[in-house]
């Protein structure tokens, strides 16, 4: 199977509206478990440590599945990869933030921080341009 | 938990690797991952009446790469069709946009953001509810 086959089937699976369950073999640490059920009963996480567990997995691997759409679309259309600054301005432009009418800023905040932080993402760059704003009100 | 919502110019930016827009807007893709791989709950969707009005059909091959980003149809159901219909006759906006303002009003989420080429008519047929409403 190739990437993009292998990223249509997951999608598929995961659109699947299915209440079908299974027991699986997978393994889980039996402190992890213990934990888990400690934060379903005390602290409200959710209604079980299965609809918890289930929660957890479909998220992550829907983010994979994401990322990986993203990093396959790149390979193919290589001027469509926005750069730290263009995500860290959307972040911003999503958060509401005024930093996103300040390219100028986050982009020496991304400067700054990849001179430290070679593997920086968007929201290192942002939480320092964020802290670079405040220090000057 | 944030949301996003697409209007018809984004989603044919989305669609369009050579749309003057489509960077712009796979940076908010990028975003959504990079908030995702951080425990942030964040989604993307696409009212279907948008789909319609963009051209989007699912099952077509050359929407194979847009359908693997993630983005969730929201659908229109006999109650939402009424309130679409209330918005569009008092808004008078497109069906595709009355649809946007039944799902910015319906979602059940913390923070609601629309990628849009009119702001002014989203936040419009959001009201009351608000919204960050996103030029691209």
């Amino acid at each position: 199977m190739n990437i993009d086959d292998v990223l249509d089937e997951i999608r598929t699976l995961l659109g699947t509206k299915d209440d079908a369950t299974v027991n699986t073999s997978m393994r889980l640490p039996s402190a992890l478990r213990d934990a888990a059920a400690l934060a379903v009963e005390h602290l409200d996480v959710a209604a079980s440590t299965t609809v918890l567990t289930t929660a957890a997995l479909r998220s992550a691997v829907e983010t994979a599945v994401m990322g990986a759409a993203l990093d396959a679309h790149y390979r193919w259309a290589p001027h469509a990869r926005p750069t730290l600054v263009e995500t860290a301005l959307a972040l911003a432009a999503q958060d509401g933030s005024p930093l996103a009418a300040l390219p100028d800023r986050i982009e020496q905040a991304a400067s700054e921080v990849l001179a430290y932080r070679p593997d920086a993402d968007a929201d290192d760059v942002l939480l320092w341009a964020e802290a670079q704003q405040a220090a000057r009100v | 938990m944030r949301t996003l919502v697409l209007d018809n110019e984004a989603v044919h930016a989305l669609l369009d690797a050579d749309h003057p827009k489509h960077r712009v807007v796979i940076a908010h893709f990028a975003g959504v991952v990079s908030r995702r791989r951080r425990g942030r709950t964040v989604t993307v969707v696409v009212p279907t009446a948008v789909r319609v009005e963009a051209g989007w059909d699912r099952s077509s091959p050359s929407s194979a790469t847009a359908n693997r980003f993630g983005v969730g149809d929201e659908s229109l159901d006999a109650p939402s069709a009424d309130q679409a219909a209330r918005i569009r006759t008092a808004a008078q906006v497109s069906v595709a946009d009355a649809h946007i303002g039944v799902v910015m009003q319906t979602l059940d989420a913390d923070e609601i953001v629309v990628l849009t080429s009119d702001p002014g008519d989203m936040e419009r047929v959001a009201a009351p509810k608000r919204v960050t409403a996103i030029r691209i």
